[in-house]
């Protein structure tokens, strides 16, 4: 049974899973859905009642009775490759790749109507809520007179975004940042703001859940450092330890958004309590086994190749 | 008017990088010029800086 990766070529984090594989002997068919059509090559027949479906690329075969899983880690967009690239193109090349896959009893990391629920920030949050975990006041709001009181209310607010930076050259970031009750708030009405009670941090956490196993680790943060994701401040990220209530809330949260890879980033305060601060069900993971020696792409890869398939076929009553 | 949150955009300042790996199609992994998978060389990955959690590719932004 064959592991499919749907990634591009240059995803190196892709790679170390990859060779795990290899190692394991697993079968595993690697495709970036925008190399379909041209690279890769697809057919899928409904006839006699019966599903059969196949994809090739760079000699690799694969059939859809023998798809084991999938992992869909950085996807370009279906036929972004092609001679002659278009939104249509791409939407059939979609309707193509993701029906025929959808048609196959394969295990999903993770099923894409799972993954874009779970990219909603409120959404993440209200689960965070429901599973146990201490979540940080936070409002999402076009009223710039909500926005006021709420940071009136908590005195030190960050903003940040739900959807990540705008797309597009030249590229843009838009780190969690700090701000004030006398913030000029009138530009909310212009777009929802996402406004969170700032949780002053000695850490951060970044805790790896691969289905039901956890790799937690911990960077120590600078005095007054928002966003941990920009800048070099020289700590490295280490193993930490996860505490028993924090696991039982992954657990809880991962099944309720039926996900079977999820990276959360916690802010570790001074008196040593993880708040939530967003789930990724995409998150990289590369960087804290390179630093840390955890062996997350094994558990990935381990996930991938021994997952029992789907039984349950989709419309069949 | 401008949507309060992009005020707190600004310019990346990252440049595309060249990688010192190409893609093996056979392999269906990155390898280096001796052939080598590129992920045996750990310092190599943390330079390049390509598996963080902002090295998001133009399509994805799940990082």
């Amino acid at each position: 049974m064959t592991v499919l990766i749907l990634t591009s070529e240059e995803d190196v984090t892709a790679d170390m899973v990859v060779a795990r594989l290899h190692t394991a002997g697993a079968p595993v068919m690697r495709l970036n859905p925008a190399d379909l059509p041209g690279k890769a090559v697809l057919s899928a027949d409904y006839a006699h009642g019966d599903f059969d479906g196949h994809l090739s690329v760079n000699g690799h075969v694969l059939s859809m009775g023998g798809l084991r899983s999938v992992w869909v880690r950085r996807p370009g967009e279906p036929a972004a490759h092609a001679a002659h690239p278009s939104p249509w193109l791409t939407a059939e090349t979609r309707q193509a790749l993701f029906g025929m896959l959808y048609s196959a009893p394969a295990r999903w990391m993770n099923h894409p109507r799972d993954a874009d629920r779970a990219r909603l920030k409120p959404w993440q949050l209200r689960v965070a809520h429901l599973s146990g975990f201490a979540v940080p006041p936070t409002v999402f709001t076009t009223s710039p007179r909500l926005a006021r009181e709420f940071a009136e209310e908590h005195r030190d607010v960050v903003v940040k975004s739900a959807s990540g930076p705008p797309p597009g050259e030249p590229g843009v970031a838009l780190p969690t940042t700090l701000i004030g009750p006398d913030t000029d708030f009138s530009a909310v009405a212009a777009g929802p703001a996402l406004l969170q009670r700032y949780v002053p941090k000695r850490a951060d956490i970044r805790l790896t859940c691969v289905g039901q196993q956890l790799f937690a680790a911990r960077k120590a943060a600078d005095p007054g450092q928002v966003d941990g994701r920009y800048g070099d401040t020289g700590h490295p990220w280490e193993p930490v330890a996860v505490p028993g209530r924090i696991a039982a809330a992954v657990r809880e949260y991962v099944a309720l958004a039926s996900l079977a890879y999820a990276a959360f980033d916690f802010a570790e305060d001074e008196e040593g309590v993880w708040w939530f601060l967003e789930c990724n069900q995409g998150g990289q993971f590369g960087f804290v086994e390179l630093e840390t020696g955890q062996p997350i792409s094994a558990a990935v890869a381990h996930w991938l190749a021994h997952c029992t398939a789907d039984r349950r076929v989709p419309g069949r009553r | 008017m401008r949507p309060f949150t992009l005020n707190y955009a600004f310019p990346s300042g990252l440049t595309t990088m060249v990688t010192p790996y190409s893609f093996d199609a056979a392999r269906q992994l990155n390898v280096l010029p001796d052939g080598r998978p590129a992920v045996m060389d750990r310092e190599l990955l943390l330079a390049a800086g390509t598996t963080t959690s902002t090295a998001g590719s133009q399509t994805h932004f799940d990082d």
